[in-house]
C-alpha cells in the first residue's frame, strides 16, 4: 500500500517537473474574430484567411509588411502578356499523405465559383481565364488581359487537395472530413464563434513550429478578452482596446506588441454636381458644391491637426497619414512630405474660394468598424469648426453606413480603408479611378472624383508587367491623387497585442494577422 | 378549456404572422446585406451576381412570399455567413443559453423569494433594509459592469474561477450539458450570478410588496386570532395563495426575455449562446438568421405566456372559473 502511494507520489512529482515544458508546447490565443467556415474558399473575410492559413497554404505568401514571399510556389513570373508561370514546391504532402501537385492548384482555383459565399472569393480569381497544367510542378495561369497583380491576389487563395472531389462544401470542411491542407497545423475541431483547435503537422515544408497544440479562441468582447489574458486563460490576445492599452503597458506581468496596421481613416469629400446632403451658407442652401473647389479641400486638409488626433484622441495608438497606404507599400511615394497643420493658411484658402464665413456641412462616419473611428470623427468636426465651418458630425453603425455610402447618400464621409494586398492598385482601382463598371474600376469611388490624368497613369501601371516601371507609375498616381485631395487621409491606426511578460515573442504584422507559427516561445533560463 | 386553448392558438398564429412581416420589412429597410459583406475590392460584376444569387434584386413582396413558401416547406433558410441551416445554427447554441438561464433563474428564485418574504415579513428590521438596498443595486447597476467586476475579482485577482467560456460538457441522463461536470459549473456560476442579479432584485421587490400588503389583511389577522402557527400563515395562506400569481407572471416573462436576450452577459463572459449569435448576425446583416431568430423568440414568448396562464388557473380558482358564474 505504502509502496503504491510512493510510486504514485513519484509519478506526480515527475509530472509536475515536466509540466512547464508541456505548457510551453501549448498556445492559446484569444482573438476578436475567427473564421465563418473551415472551407477556405467560402469567404474573403480577413479573420477567415488568418485562421485557415494554419491549415492550408497559399501559392504566394506575404511577409510582415505584405511584400510577397514564396509559398507553395517557389517562384513565379509572367512568360507572356497574359500567362503567368508558377513553379511549385516539390516534396510537399497534404495532411493525409497525398503529395501536392499541379492538379490540386487547378482544382482549387476552379472550385471557387461553385462554393464561395456572399463575401465572394471570385475576387481573387477575377483575372484567371484558365489554368493549364504543364507538369506535376508547373502551372500556367492564363489571364483575361494583362494582370500584374495576380500574385498578390493569390496570397489568400488556399490550396485544397483535388482528392476531396467536387460537391464538398461547408459541412464536410466544418466536420473535419475535408479539412485537409498542407499547412503547418492539422485541423482538430471548430465551433462557430468558439474555438479552433489545431495540432502541429510535423512534415510541414517550412520546418517545425514550436507549438504542438494551438487553440484559437474567439472572444469578441474587448474587455472579456483582456480579462482572459489577465487571468491567465489565454497566452496572447489581439486587438487590445485603446482604453486598456495604458493599463496593460504599465502592468509588469504583461508585455505589449504594437504595429502600424494597413487601415487608414480617410475623409471622402463628394465632388459631384448635386450634393446628396445640401450645404448651407448662413442658413441658406447653396446651389454649388464647395467641395468641388480644390482650395476648399485643401483648407479641410490644412485644418486637421494630425498630432492631436494621434496623441490625444487615439492616446498614441496611431501614426499621422500623408497618403492612402503606409510607408514601404508598393506605390508609396516619398514625394509627399509630412502633412502640416496650418489653420491660418486654411482660413485664407477658404476665403479665396469665396467662403469667408464658412458653411454648414454634414459629415458621416462609421462608429464601430475600427478602433477610434467615432472619436476621430468628433475631433475632426471640432477642428473644422475652428476653421469656421459648422459640421454636423454623425457616427453610424457599419450595417447602416455601408449600404448608404454605396448609394452615395453622403456629402462628406469617413471610413477606414486598408490596402490589404500591400500594393497600390488594390486601393486606387477601387477608390480613386473614375467609376467605370465596364472596366471594373471605381467600385468604391464614393466621391465622384474623376481625373483623366490620374486614370491614364494608373491604367498604364496596371498594364505594365515590369515591376520597377510599374512602381514608378503607381508612385506618380499617388502624388496626383494626393495633390488633388481626392481623399484626405488622417491617421494610420495601430494594432496592439498583449501577452504574459517574457512568455513569447513575435514580429507584429501590418495586416494584423496573428500566426501561431510565426510566434516563438521565450525559453526560461 | 379546449376552446380557450384553440383561441389562444389562433391568436398566436396571427401574432407570429404579423411579426414575420414586421421583421421582414424592418430588416429590409436596413439595407442590402451584400454591401456590408462584400469585399471592398470586388468588381461591380461580382456584386451584381451575388445580389441576383441571393434574390435581393426581387421586390420586397416577392422576397417575402418566397420566404413564406420556404417556411411552409419547413425550410427556414441558410445563414449567409456560415452557410449552414439557420435552425441547426440556433439549436446548436440553444443548450448553452438554456443552461445559463436555468441556473440564473434558479439563483434569482432561491435567493430572491426567501429574501423578499423576510423583507416583507419584518419590513423595519435592519436585514430587510439591507436586502432592499442591495436589490436596488441589482436593478440599477449595469449588467456588463457588474460582470467585469466579478471577472476582475474572482478570475483575475483571486484566480478562483475562469473568466469566461463554457466548461467541459458532460452527460446527464443522456443530455449533453456542461452542468454535469464540476468544470462546467465553475464556468457557469459567475455569468449566471451576473445574469440573475436583475431578476433577483425584481423577485425581492415583488415578493416583499405582496407580503407587506398581505400581512395587513383581515384574513391574516383572523388566522392569527385563530392561533395558527406563523409559518403556516406565511407559507400556506400568504405565499402560496396570494403573492404567487404576480411572481409566476414575472418569472415567466423574465425566463423568456432572458433566454432571448442574455446577450450582454454572454458577450462579457464569452458564453457561446444564442444571444451572441443574434448580435453577430445583426452586425453582419445576416438576414435569414435575424428573421428566423426573431420569429422563434415570438413563438417562445407565446408558449411561455400560455404556460403561465395555465399555472394561473391552477393557482387561482377565480381564473379557473372565470366566465362561469
Amino acid at each position: 500500500m505504502v509502496k503504491t502511494t510512493l510510486k504514485t507520489g513519484a509519478a506526480v512529482v515527475a509530472l509536475l517537473a515536466a509540466a512547464p515544458s508541456v505548457f510551453a508546447q501549448d498556445l492559446t490565443i484569444g482573438l476578436r474574430a475567427g473564421p465563418d467556415s473551415i472551407d477556405p474558399h467560402w469567404s474573403t473575410l480577413g479573420s477567415q484567411a488568418e485562421a485557415l492559413r494554419h491549415v492550408f497554404d497559399t501559392l504566394v505568401d506575404a511577409d510582415d509588411t505584405l511584400q510577397l514571399t514564396p509559398g507553395l510556389a517557389e517562384s513565379w513570373e509572367p512568360i507572356e502578356d497574359t500567362v503567368w508561370e508558377f513553379r511549385l514546391r516539390e516534396g510537399v504532402t497534404f495532411h493525409d499523405g497525398t503529395p501536392f501537385t499541379a492538379e490540386d492548384v487547378k482544382f482549387s482555383i476552379e472550385r471557387i465559383p461553385d462554393v464561395t459565399g456572399p463575401m465572394s472569393m471570385t475576387l481573387y480569381t477575377k483575372y484567371v481565364e484558365s489554368v493549364e497544367i504543364i507538369d506535376d510542378h508547373t502551372v500556367h495561369v492564363h489571364t483575361n488581359g494583362i494582370a500584374p497583380a495576380l500574385p498578390n491576389d493569390f496570397t489568400r487563395m488556399f490550396i485544397v487537395p483535388a482528392s476531396i472531389g467536387d460537391g464538398v462544401g461547408n459541412e464536410e470542411f466544418n466536420s473535419g472530413e475535408a479539412a485537409i491542407g498542407t499547412g503547418p497545423y492539422r485541423f482538430v475541431s471548430w465551433e462557430p464563434r468558439g474555438e479552433l483547435v489545431l495540432e502541429r503537422y510535423d512534415d510541414h515544408w517550412r520546418g517545425e513550429t514550436p507549438w504542438e497544440r494551438v487553440v484559437r479562441r474567439e472572444i469578441s468582447d474587448d474587455a472579456a478578452r483582456v480579462a482572459a489574458l489577465r487571468s491567465g486563460e489565454v497566452d496572447l490576445i489581439n486587438y487590445v482596446p485603446a482604453s486598456d492599452y495604458l493599463a496593460l503597458e504599465n502592468n509588469p506581468q504583461i508585455e505589449t506588441f504594437i504595429a502600424d496596421s494597413v487601415y487608414i481613416l480617410n475623409v471622402q469629400p463628394s465632388v459631384v454636381d448635386e450634393l446628396p446632403q445640401p450645404v448651407r451658407v448662413n442658413g441658406q442652401v447653396i446651389e454649388e458644391n464647395p467641395l468641388q473647389d480644390l482650395r476648399v479641400r485643401k483648407a479641410l486638409d490644412y485644418a486637421i491637426n494630425r498630432d492631436v488626433l494621434v496623441n490625444v484622441v487615439l492616446e498614441g495608438l496611431g501614426t499621422p497619414a500623408n497618403q492612402l497606404m503606409p510607408e514601404g507599400f508598393f506605390g508609396y511615394t516619398d514625394e509627399i512630405g509630412e502633412k502640416e497643420y496650418d489653420l491660418d493658411r486654411a482660413r485664407e484658402l477658404l476665403t479665396e474660394a469665396g467662403y469667408p464665413d464658412g458653411f454648414e456641412i454634414d459629415f458621416t462616419c462609421t462608429n464601430n468598424r475600427v478602433p477610434g473611428d467615432s472619436v476621430i470623427c468628433e475631433a475632426l468636426a471640432q477642428m473644422w469648426s475652428r476653421l469656421g465651418l459648422t459640421v454636423n458630425a454623425q457616427a453610424l453603425d457599419g450595417s447602416v453606413f455601408f449600404p448608404a455610402a454605396a448609394a452615395k447618400e453622403y456629402t462628406m464621409a469617413m471610413s477606414a480603408w486598408g490596402t490589404l494586398t500591400g500594393e497600390a492598385a488594390y486601393t486606387y482601382g477601387a477608390m480613386i479611378h473614375t467609376e467605370d463598371p465596364e472596366k471594373g474600376f471605381g467600385n468604391f469611388n464614393r466621391t465622384g472624383y474623376s481625373n483623366p490624368e490620374f486614370d491614364a497613369v494608373f491604367v498604364e501601371g496596371t498594364q505594365n508587367l515590369d515591376e520597377e516601371a510599374r512602381r514608378a507609375l503607381y508612385e506618380e498616381a499617388s502624388l496626383i491623387s494626393m495633390q488633388d485631395r481626392a481623399l484626405i487621409p488622417t491617421v494610420i491606426l495601430q494594432t496592439v497585442w498583449a501577452a504574459a511578460a517574457d512568455s513569447l515573442t513575435f514580429t507584429p504584422r501590418v495586416d494584423q494577422e496573428t500566426r501561431a507559427y510565426e510566434i516563438d516561445p521565450v525559453q526560461a533560463d | 378549456m379546449f376552446g380557450y386553448i384553440l383561441s389562444r392558438l389562433l391568436q398566436a398564429i396571427v401574432v407570429i404572422f404579423a411579426m414575420s412581416i414586421l421583421v421582414f420589412v424592418g430588416v429590409y429597410a436596413i439595407g442590402n446585406p451584400i454591401d456590408v459583406m462584400i469585399d471592398p475590392a470586388a468588381t461591380a460584376e461580382i456584386r451584381e451576381n451575388l445580389i441576383r444569387q441571393y434574390g435581393l434584386d426581387q421586390p420586397l413582396w416577392r422576397q417575402y412570399l418566397t420566404f413564406l413558401g420556404n417556411v411552409a416547406q419547413g425550410d427556414l433558410g441558410r445563414s449567409m455567413i456560415y452557410n449552414t441551416s439557420v435552425t441547426g445554427l440556433v439549436f446548436s447554441r440553444l443548450p448553452a443559453t438554456l443552461e445559463l438561464v436555468l441556473v440564473a433563474i434558479g439563483i434569482a428564485t432561491l435567493i430572491g423569494i426567501p429574501a423578499g418574504i423576510y423583507a416583507g415579513y419584518r419590513p423595519d428590521s435592519f436585514g430587510a433594509k439591507a436586502i432592499m438596498a442591495l436589490s436596488i443595486l441589482g436593478f440599477s447597476v449595469p449588467t456588463f459592469w457588474i460582470g467585469m467586476l466579478l471577472i476582475m475579482g474572482f478570475a483575475v485577482q483571486l484566480g478562483w474561477l475562469p473568466s469566461g467560456g463554457r466548461g467541459q460538457v458532460g452527460s446527464f441522463l443522456g443530455i449533453p450539458t456542461s452542468l454535469a461536470t464540476a468544470n462546467g459549473w465553475s464556468h457557469v456560476i459567475m455569468p449566471a450570478l451576473n445574469l440573475s442579479l436583475f431578476k433577483m432584485g425584481l423577485m425581492i421587490r415583488l415578493t416583499r410588496a405582496g407580503m407587506v400588503e398581505a400581512m395587513q389583511t383581515d384574513y391574516v389577522k383572523f388566522a392569527r386570532a385563530q392561533g395558527l402557527p406563523e409559518s403556516q400563515i406565511v407559507f400556506q395562506h400568504v405565499l402560496l395563495r396570494n403573492i404567487s400569481i404576480p411572481v409566476v407572471t414575472i418569472f415567466g416573462l423574465e425566463l423568456g426575455s432572458t433566454l432571448a436576450f442574455a446577450v450582454v452577459t454572454e458577450s462579457v463572459f464569452n458564453w457561446p449562446g444564442v444571444g451572441k449569435l443574434i448580435i453577430d448576425s445583426i452586425l453582419q446583416l445576416d438576414r435569414p438568421v435575424m428573421v428566423t431568430y426573431l420569429i422563434l423568440v415570438v413563438i417562445l414568448f407565446v408558449i411561455i405566456n400560455f404556460t403561465v396562464d395555465i399555472i394561473y388557473a391552477r393557482l387561482d380558482p377565480r381564473v379557473r372559473l372565470g366566465g362561469k358564474k
